[in-house]
Formats: structure tokens, sequence, C-alpha cells
């Protein structure tokens, strides 16, 4: 069988800016693909990404030559497989568990979300980005995770400086500086907060990681909380802007919505049509095949969700937003073992509470110049402003 | 090979072929059952292949142990006794004709 054909024409910032266009070229013609640009072969069909996912014995989440040891200092449960995984993942589960939803953060999250709307100034021009999805994310997170006196600034830098970290695949000096800076601060609130929770323990993910009848070792409790904060904040935001710049953009589904209280429809509809997370990478443990393909020991392949939740085979005009889907496998929450830890905190944030909140109170909410809009992102995605006048 | 039939909540039912040792929900999957969302491919980690086992088999299938129930709060649809994660149902020759009612919604 032959490899994976090559493709290297298309650039990093042409995929940065739109990657659709390619992905549909793609999965027309050449769906299993090595890109010159990120090196890896790149997989953009939902068959095949979905079939990788929920095959972990054949594809190893470890991919060793990425810059994410180096940012997080440490090797995180997203890279590990098997019984380690599992191990640090269930640390960290209770906190998320349906209980600790209905009972402490629904509510947690229904209180802030009020007082960041009513912050919000009325009658003129508002971007929604720093404002409230930003912040928003960032303080929820923060509370849950057991780091409260950490503030939505910080929350936002730390974020931002993993995320760019472990991006960092040029191995620039500077954010890898700017990242272990980060960690210092990090580092001193989680040992301070630590001491507390073992006096006082509560619901949230330091206080259960550390008080556990079998506790992880710290190093791996901090790392989990660190992949928290590199991986709770960008998407919730992201997934925010989006569905509110698809319902703003189409206001005859939203008028039906208010009507029949289907947010959550939106709210996944958002998420398939540009997912917070575009992709992620699978590690080949043996000589394997896709679709014909050779894929030899130790390839590693990018799952491209952004192009699968686009596929023709699963999705009428993936390409528009429509929250009105009979049926929608989306797979921007993944799938296998790795399946987001957020995923029913975000559906109850987004779209139970945040939705109707934000529409009930700004009924004629508009979105100002929709075409200033800027999308960005290749392995993260969403809208970098969202300008809105509030009435 | 055990015979497994889905009955979806409009009434429509289909009975396939299971491997012996698939769980309910990989038969589903295989076999392009639409009420079958299986987001997390088995992992435990969502809620989206909730099934209402038939009540005639509700003994020899047995209830949902801890941590399947508690992951079953977070289904999108009413949770009664007969509702089971279809990935928790392994397919043996016992359960040969078994009998799932799929949910209105998994989302």
């Amino acid at each position: 069988m032959p490899l994976a054909p090559v493709n290297d024409a298309v650039t990093i910032t042409q995929l940065i800016d739109n990657p659709y266009p390619f992905y549909r070229q793609m999965r027309a013609s050449s769906p299993v693909v090595s890109v010159s640009a990120v090196n890896r072969v790149m997989l953009t069909k939902a068959a095949d990404t979905r079939a990788v996912k929920d095959d972990p014995e054949t594809w190893s989440s470890d991919d060793p030559d990425t810059p994410m040891k180096r940012a997080f200092h440490a090797h995180t449960l997203m890279r590990k497989d098997g019984e380690e995984h599992l191990r640090e993942r269930n640390a960290m589960m209770p906190t998320f568990s349906p209980r600790n939803l209905k009972t402490l953060w629904g509510p947690a999250y229904e209180k802030l979300a009020g007082e960041y709307l009513d912050r919000l100034p009325k009658g003129e021009v508002v971007d929604l980005f720093p404002t409230l999805a930003g912040p928003l994310a960032a303080r929820i997170l923060a509370d849950i995770l057991g780091l409260s006196e950490a503030s939505d600034d910080d929350m936002q830098f730390w974020s931002q400086a993993l995320i760019d970290g472990a991006g960092n695949f040029g191995w620039f000096d500077e954010p890898f500086e700017r990242v272990d800076r980060a960690h210092l601060a990090m580092d001193a609130l989680m040992e301070r907060k630590a001491e507390y929770y073992r006096a006082n323990p509560d619901q949230t993910a330091l206080s259960v990681m550390v008080n556990a009848d079998d506790p992880i070792a710290w190093s791996q409790i901090v790392a989990n909380i660190k992949i928290a904060i590199g991986g709770g904040i960008n998407e919730p935001r992201d997934a925010l802007l989006t569905v509110l710049y698809g319902l703003l953009t189409n206001p005859d589904q939203l008028d039906e919505i208010r009507s029949t209280g289907q947010w959550g429809s939106a709210f996944e509809e958002a998420i398939r049509w540009v997912a917070p997370i575009q992709v992620s990478s699978r590690r080949a443990t043996r000589d394997t095949q896709i679709r014909g393909i050779d894929i030899p020991k130790g390839t590693v392949v990018m799952t491209c969700q952004a192009s699968s939740n686009h596929d023709e085979d699963l999705f009428e005009d993936g390409h528009l937003f429509n929250a009105f889907r009979a049926r929608n496998p989306h797979q921007s929450f993944g799938s296998g073992p790795h399946h987001c830890m957020g995923t029913h905190l975000a559906r109850m944030m987004l779209g139970k509470i945040m939705l109707p909140m934000i529409f009930d109170r700004f009924p004629n909410m508009e979105l100002v110049r929709p075409e200033t809009v800027i999308w960005k992102g290749f392995g993260f995605r969403g809208p970098l402003n969202l300008p809105v006048r509030l009435n | 090979m055990p015979r497994l039939t889905f009955i979806a909540s409009q009434g429509t039912s289909r009975t396939v072929d299971a491997r012996s040792g698939d769980s309910a929900m990989q038969t589903a999957l295989a076999h392009g059952i639409d009420g079958i969302t299986a987001e997390c491919g088995g992992a435990m980690a969502c809620a989206t292949c909730h099934v209402h086992v038939a009540d005639e088999w509700a003994d020899r299938v047995g209830p949902a142990e801890d941590t399947e129930a508690d992951m079953l709060e977070f289904a999108a649809s009413t949770v009664t006794a007969a509702s089971r994660l279809s990935c928790q149902i392994t397919m043996t020759e016992e359960l040969d004709g078994l009998v799932l009612h799929l949910p209105d919604t998994q989302i």
C-alpha cells in the first residue's frame, strides 16, 4: 500500500486564517494526507478521526516530539494512556460529578453569569470577548479548581502562557520564559491552597485530589490543575462567542429558539460549526492502515475534528450554522478515554444557563458590523472579538 | 451470534446480530443505529448511549453499577430503574433476543 500523499503547498498561516477550505479539498481528494507545514499526517474524515480516538491500543496519546512537556514542566494525563491516564483522570473526576454540577457549580455559574452581565454597559458598542466570555470562563474555572484567589486576569494569563508554550513548535525562548513565570505563580498559590484544603476539604478539584484516600503524586496533582487551566478557559470562551455569532447572524433561528427553548441545540451546533479544539494528535503503536494508506509504526497523525464536523458523509451544508439539524454527531468533545471531562459542565453552563439568560436580559442584542469579527486559529479556533450593542 | 433488537422512541424496531463480547453500544454503532450517540466510545465518560432495558430482560441484564448510575444522571432523557448505559452491557449467548428501548434524545 502507498504512504500518505504529501501536501507541501498549504502553509501554517493559511491554516490559522481559515483551515476549512483546505479541509474540504482534502476530504474530497486526499482525506489521509501528510501536511508538511505541520509535519503530521492529517485525518480529515469523521469515520477515521473517530476510529482512531476509540482505539487507544493502536493509537497512543503519547506524542513525544511536542513542546508540551517543556511548557507544562510535566508529562500530563493528556499524553498518557491506559491505567496511568485513568488513575490521574479519576483523581479529578469527583469534582465534576453530576451531583456537584447540579448543587454547586451550576448555581455558582448562574450567580457569576448574572453579575458579569450586570456589569456590561447598555446602549454602546461592547466587545464581549474581554468583557464577558474570557473573564467569566476564567472565574468559574478558578472557583471549581479551588483557586478562587486567582484573579480573572491571572487565570487568563496562565492559560494563554500554557497554550502558547505547548504550541511552541518553533521552540522559541519567549513562550517558554513566559510560561515559566506563570508556573512560579501557579505553584505558589497551589501549595498555599493545598495546605488550606487539608484542613478545610470541599469539592474543588485541588481539594478532592489532595484529600483522596490514595492520592496521586503532588507533581501530577499540580499538572492536572494546569491542564485544566490551559484547557478550561478558551473552550467555553470561544464556544460562547461562536454560538452568539451564529445566533445573531441567523435571526430566524434565534427567533425560533426563543420560542422553543432549544438553547442546547444551538450550543451543540456552534461547537460543531467551529470546534473550539480543532485538532488532536495520536501516535501509531504498530504498523497500520487507514483508507488503504500505510501508516508505519511511530507515525503521528493529527485527527482534525474540525474537518470531521463538516464531513459531507454526516452533515449537509456543514459550513452553515443550522441549530435545527436532525442529527449532530460532532466530535468537538473528542471520543474514547480522553473524552472531554468538562463536557457536561460546558453543556450546562452555556446551553442551560448562559444562552437563555443573556437573551432574556438583552432581548434586542445586536451584532455591530459582523464583517469586523476576526476568526483565527488552527489548533484552537474562535472569534477574537464580538462587538455587540446591548439593549 | 446473539440477536439484539433496538426499539426507537417512535416505535420503529430493528433487530441485528451482535458479536459475543461486544457491548450493546458497539453493536449499535456497527449497525448504524441512529438513537445511540456514544460520544465517548465506551469510556463511561458521557451518557449518550443510554437505553431502557425491556422489562422481561431486566433480571438477566441486571442494574447499573455505581459509577454507571452516577454517569446516568447526565442522561438527556428520563432515567428509570430500567436505564443502562449500553456500553456497559456485554452481549453473550444468554442475552440472545435482548430488547433495548432507545430514548428520544441522547444530548
